[in-house]
């Protein structure tokens, strides 16, 4: 049973209920009142009687007015199931009935009354009996002909008789009654019914009739709707090859599905106590199953001792990215990339193989330099190479050391200024005085010169010899006195050149003179002993020379190529180089104040064939020797040897100790040339090699100097090549920098004659300006 | 064809912008006419064509170079270019001053010597030691050479008068420095540490003459370099290489006596030597004041052009001093980064201008408000720059003698835009006559060999005097400008 309709049955029977119980008709109840005080007049109900008992009461109400009432009252539209639903009611009414009757027995259906004699009297309630009871209603129309074929009473005017014996006279054929109706002319929409407001007899015009019709007929009323539509096929039952839709979409699109959250809940929760672990860490790649066998080459390799004997296998590194096959983009070399390592030697490139991409493994080729790699191999190992190869992938340019830019380091000379030219043949030697006005020269034509350093005008010229080349001129330190110092064939001269005013020239008279007296005061040495030691001789000049200006000449008997002053300037050390020069007579230390000439060493020192030059510290007792291949530095004070130089040249020509060691906080430094080329910087506190070797010249480098005032960290050096190289030294005070060494600037002009280019260089005092003597005859100022 | 050549005459007048100048000059003698306003003149012109506008506008018949001047350096390209670099509007009116151009001084004549000339002064009407009773023709050159003589020569190169030898009193070494005092005195100095006063006497016919010394002054121990004389106030400066500036009277009695252990007498050595000394006696002085700051060789000394007590030296150590000669006192120092070696004043622009070892010439403000030591720099020499002499006609010319053989006349409003910021430029060049006349005109010589300028003087009648190594005095004259002067 639809529960809708049967809770609309209710709703009506309760209603029916109300209107029987209650006091007022139905027809004055408004309907929506009624539905607010229902509710609780059915609870007050289900509270006095029981359910069943109303359902009884409901039905037969039912039964009785439903009739009527339902054309009246109800607004629904009446629809066919309507009487069905009645008769099934009627059915259950009729099936509960049975035991509803039993219940009936129990309550009281009587009423105990008096009659006339004061018995008691039963009057038992009227019994209703159903449609389908026995003891129905008798229906005095009805034929009682009883079961018999009508055709029987064809011919007579009745039909049949009633229960009361009476004909029951045949109807009216339809014939006859159409033809009475068709008679009767009724007018168009004629209802019969008079229109209240109007008082005159309602008509109804098509529109209303065709409503009723609809109503009569359970159809929807209003007008233009079809209950007919053409079917839509949204889900058809032919199979299309391109089915298209135009179906609403489906709601499993788009609401979020509770199979799933379910699902996701549960994983969630799984994940909460832990059952799932979201994460898990890759197992260790490295534990693969045992079955394969691995090697491990090196596994029983102990360390080994570094032997020639033994090289170890090389242990490659794991492969790259840029080995694989399929490599990362980046590690693609672009063109440039690939132009650059095909045209670097196969020997230098950094990788062997440049880096390609196949996409896929089967796609690779097959490796092109197998035979030849193999073949490598095999010769490596037939081979057996025992050398190691570092090679060294550093950049050139950074091992470079950064430094300033020349012109930061000015002044420093550029262009030559002046030329001094009057030496016949080569100028061997120079010198600036320590004013800075006066240049002294010596050379092959046995000359001494004084020039005035800027103008170049020879001032004072002296011939020392005739035959023997001047082979070194050197002015003595200090203000107070201009003494020139030469050595020229086996003398050493000491000359005032007269260039000075008297007062000068008388006190560096007075500094010369002054050891006459002490030479004579001292003891003339025995005959044996002059024999044995041959003291050289402090003697006067001869007279011309004398008038030219030398005061002293000192027979050494072999060829002085090296005078040096100490920087007080009583004493000066001169070398003879010459191999015939006996080892105890080769250096030989002068003091000017004594006239006395002395032979410090004994021996030939070790190594390194005759002594070359010598130095005095500037500030310490210390005297530089330089042979061939070392310089030994002694300490004359306490007469031992202090330290070797080992510059590693093959034959030093010439040294210079840094004029700053003098001052406590700097450590020594030396430049060294060498006739193989180098100019060498040691630094002695670094090491006893040469910090930094300086390898630009062509041909031998005859002298270095350096500047001898510390206001310019200049020093220059002269080259056979017929140039001089300019350098910036900058020594600092403290330990832990070293030396910046800044080549400045080559000086080219003097002509090489004879093989033989510069042959000599000095600084002047102050200025940064610096002379060379040439071989060509001339010196030259650079400023 | 007439739609073409409209769009090209268009774009020529846009390549001869015009504008409008105002051209002014300072000299009354070439000086336009009041009236003359501005012209409007194309800016594609430069100074040659200027210079023809100038002349045209003057209406000489014998055009004169001009220079032009504006915002005071002189027009070295066309007026656009200039416009472009300087950012001026051509719309604006140029302010331009023209002044004669300065020719190319031309060799007159070359005096030709046994050495080395050191030093040269030239005796004229306009000369600083002149008088004007010295006619034209009349003037005299002195040259102080390196063999210890001084000479005087007349303008056609004759040596009217020789300064006697060592042994009759004269120089016993080279001289580095001889000035003329008046015209009849001469002041020498040199190598021999000496300052020597000659009195110089002329005979009537002005062929011979004769040098006599008068005063002998020692008191430097070390050649001296330089010399200025002052004689109104009868002073002398003295450069010396013993690190002092000797500060001499010329009047024997004023000055003290000559310290005894500097004459040469005080030598010990033999006497065969010495007896060369002169058989004539000279009164020996000795100097009012040595002026010892520096701390190297002193390479010039000179008064202010203006004011005779004071004075200024330079020398090789680096420095620039400011004396004041009435208490011989250090008043200021300028250190510069080279040492300089040649000294001269230019009054009217409160400069001083220092010639370098390092080949230039640096121009100094002496005064103490001067912020910077260099005010300007001039480069063109190739060598040390060891005389100086001021321009007489301009106050912002100026010549200089250097050790690589040339004299440059500068102006200093000729500049031009250097690395290192303005500089000057020379505006000509003066090379020896001698490399010419050996047919190496062209060539140049390491360190000016054989040709370097040791002095250079520059005297508006005769013109510039320079000496040097290659044994000359030399003399230009720039002909246009003394035409001007003359007129």
């Amino acid at each position: 049973m639809d529960p809708s309709k049967a809770s609309k049955k209710r709703k009506a029977v309760t209603r029916d209920i109300d209107e029987e119980a209650g006091v007022f008709s139905g027809d004055e109840l408004n309907p929506g009142d009624l539905d607010g005080a229902l509710s609780d007049n059915a609870s007050e109900s289900s509270a006095d009687e029981e359910d069943s008992n109303s359902e009884i009461e409901l039905v037969d109400d039912f039964s009785d007015e439903d009739d009527e009432e339902d054309e009246l009252d109800s607004d629904e539209i009446p629809s066919d199931n309507g009487g069905l639903t009645k008769d099934s009611e009627l059915n259950d009414v009729n099936q509960s009935d049975s035991r509803d009757m039993a219940s009936d027995e129990e309550q009281l259906n009587y009423r105990v009354e008096k009659d006339a004699n004061g018995n008691a009297r039963y009057i038992y309630d009227e019994i209703n009996p159903d449609d389908n009871s026995d003891l129905s209603e008798v229906d005095e129309n009805a034929n009682t002909i009883g079961n018999i074929p009508l055709s029987f009473y064809d011919q007579y005017p009745h039909i049949g008789y009633d229960i009361n014996g009476k004909k029951i006279m045949r109807p009216a054929r339809g014939e006859a009654l159409d033809a009475l109706l068709d008679s009767i002319e009724i007018p168009k929409g004629f209802t019969g019914l008079t229109d209240p407001s109007t008082g005159k007899p309602l008509e109804l015009n098509n529109d209303e009739l065709e409503l009723l019709r609809k109503v009569q007929m359970n159809e929807i009323p209003d007008e233009g709707y079809n209950p007919y539509e053409p079917m839509v096929e949204w889900f058809t039952s032919k199979q299309e090859i391109m089915p298209l839709s135009a179906a609403p979409e489906p709601k499993r699109r788009f609401v979020p599905s509770k199979h799933e959250a379910k699902r996701v809940m549960k994983i969630v929760k799984a994940i909460r106590e832990g059952r799932i672990l979201p994460y898990k860490p890759p197992s260790e790649q490295d534990e693969v199953d045992e079955d394969v066998i691995k090697y491990d080459l090196w596994a029983d390799e102990a360390e080994r001792p570094d032997h020639p004997m033994h090289v170890p296998a090389p242990k490659l590194p794991p492969p790259g990215y840029e080995e694989s096959y399929h490599p990362p983009p980046e590690y693609l070399p672009d063109n440039k990339e690939r132009k650059a390592w095909e045209a670097t030697d196969p020997e230098d490139r950094e990788r062997e193989y440049l880096p390609s991409d196949f996409g896929s493994l089967r796609k690779v080729p097959g490796y092109e330099n197998f035979v030849k790699e193999k073949f490598e191999r095999c010769l490596d190992l037939y081979l057996a190479p025992r050398v190691r190869r570092s090679k060294l992938n550093i950049d050139p340019e950074s091992l470079l050391p950064k430094l300033p830019s020349p012109e930061e380091l000015k002044p420093f000379p550029t262009v030559c200024a002046t030329v001094f030219r009057g030496h016949k043949g080569r100028v061997r030697t120079l010198a600036v005085d320590p004013s800075g006005i006066w240049l002294a020269t010596g050379g092959d034509d046995g000359t001494v010169r004084v020039w005035e350093l800027l103008s170049g005008r020879q001032l004072w010229s002296v011939k020392l010899s005739d035959e023997d080349p001047v082979n070194v001129v050197r002015w003595r330190p200090g203000r107070e006195a201009v003494i020139l110092a030469a050595a020229a064939g086996d003398d050493v001269f000491l000359a005032v050149p007269p260039i000075v005013d008297p007062e000068l020239e008388t006190t560096s008279m007075e500094v010369l003179d002054a050891g006459w007296g002490y030479a004579a005061s001292r003891p003339a040495p025995s005959a044996t002993e002059a024999n044995k030691k041959s003291t050289p001789q402090w003697l006067r000049p001869s007279a011309p020379l004398a008038d030219s200006g030398v005061c002293i000449v000192i027979r050494l008997r072999y060829v002085a190529k090296s005078i040096s002053w100490h920087r007080r300037g009583d004493y000066f050390v001169t070398v003879c180089p010459g191999s015939s020069t006996p080892a105890s007579q080769a250096i030989s230390i002068h003091t000017l104040s004594k006239h006395l000439t002395q032979f410090p060493f004994r021996r030939r020192l070790k190594g390194g064939g005759p002594p070359q030059t010598a130095h005095f510290h500037p500030s310490k007792p210390i005297l530089f020797v330089a042979n061939q291949r070392t310089i030994r530095a002694y300490d004359l004070s306490r007469q031992l040897l202090v330290r070797i130089v080992q510059p590693g040249a093959r034959w030093i020509s010439s040294f210079d100790i840094h004029p700053t060691s003098s001052t406590s906080s700097g450590g020594d430094n030396l430049i060294v040339g060498s006739y193989d080329r180098r100019l060498l910087w040691h630094d002695l506190e670094l090491s006893q090699r040469p910090y930094k070797t300086l390898r630009y010249h062509r041909k031998a480098i005859r002298s270095v100097k350096f500047h001898p005032s510390g206001r310019y960290p200049l020093f220059a050096d002269a080259s056979d090549d017929g140039s001089l190289q300019i350098f910036h030294g900058s020594v600092t005070g403290d330990m832990l920098s070293n030396a910046s060494i800044v080549p400045l600037k080559v000086l080219k002009g003097h002509k090489i004659s004879g093989e033989l280019g510069v042959l000599d260089v000095d600084w002047h005092p102050k200025e940064a300006w610096c002379v060379s003597a040439g071989a060509d005859g001339t010196c030259r100022l650079w400023m | 064809m007439a739609e073409n050549q409209n769009p090209a005459a268009t774009s020529s007048q846009d390549t001869q912008r015009q504008i409008r100048v105002q051209l002014t000059s300072k000299q009354e003698d070439i000086a336009l006419p009041e009236n003359t306003g501005p012209i409007l003149v194309p800016t594609g012109l430069r100074r040659y064509a200027l210079s023809t506008l100038v002349n045209n506008l003057l209406g000489n018949d014998k055009p004169i170079p001009f220079e032009f001047l504006i915002n005071g350096s002189f027009l070295r390209t066309s007026i656009d270019e200039y416009l472009t670099t300087n950012g001026i509007s051509a719309e604006t009116t140029l302010e331009i001053e023209y002044v004669r151009a300065l020719i190319p001084p031309l060799h007159i004549a070359s005096f030709e010597h046994d050495d080395w000339v050191s030093s040269t002064d030239v005796l004229s009407a306009t000369a600083p030691a002149g008088s004007a009773s010295i006619v034209p023709g009349q003037e005299r050159i002195l040259s102080g050479s390196y063999d210890g003589l001084l000479r005087i020569w007349n303008m056609s190169s004759q040596i009217v008068a020789t300064s006697p030898s060592a042994t009759d009193g004269g120089h016993s070494a080279s001289i580095k420095a001889a000035k003329f005092v008046s015209p009849s005195q001469i002041a020498s100095a040199g190598l021999d540490r000496t300052v020597r006063l000659w009195k110089y006497a002329e005979e009537e016919d002005g062929f011979s003459g004769k040098l006599s010394p008068q005063l002998e002054l020692y008191g430097h121990k070390s050649g001296i370099e330089s010399l200025a004389v002052n004689a109104s106030s009868n002073r002398m400066l003295s450069a010396s290489s013993d690190h002092n500036v000797g500060f001499w009277s010329m009047k024997k009695s004023d000055a003290p006596a000559a310290p005894e252990n500097l004459l040469p007498s005080a030598a010990v050595r033999n006497s065969k030597r010495r007896k060369l000394n002169s058989s004539v006696t000279v009164p020996q002085r000795g100097p009012l004041a040595l002026l010892s700051s520096h701390t190297g060789p002193v390479s010039a000394a000179i008064f202010d052009a203006k004011d005779s007590t004071v004075g200024y030296s330079t020398s090789w150590d680096h420095s620039l001093r400011t004396w004041d000669l009435v208490t011989a006192s250090l008043v200021d120092t300028r250190t510069t980064s080279h040492s300089l070696l040649s000294l001269e004043h230019l009054p009217d622009l409160h400069l001083l201008a220092a010639g370098t070892s390092a080949r230039h010439i640096t121009l100094i403000d002496p005064r103490a408000s001067a912020a910077t030591v260099s005010a300007m720099t001039l480069r063109d020499h190739t060598n040390a720059v060891v005389s100086l002499a001021r321009d007489p006609h301009s106050p912002y010319g100026l010549i200089s003698g250097s050790h690589d053989g040339t004299c440059r006349i500068w102006d200093i409003r000729s500049t031009k835009t250097d690395k290192d910021g303005v500089v000057g430029q020379s505006v000509y060049t003066i090379s020896r006559k001698s490399l010419e006349e050996e047919g190496k005109g062209d060539s140049k010589r390491v360190g000016g060999e054989g040709v370097k300028v040791f002095s250079v003087s520059w005297d508006k009648t005769i013109g510039i005097v320079s000496a040097g190594e290659d044994k000359r005095i030399q003399i230009n004259r720039g002909e246009g400008v003394l035409s001007s002067v003359s007129k």
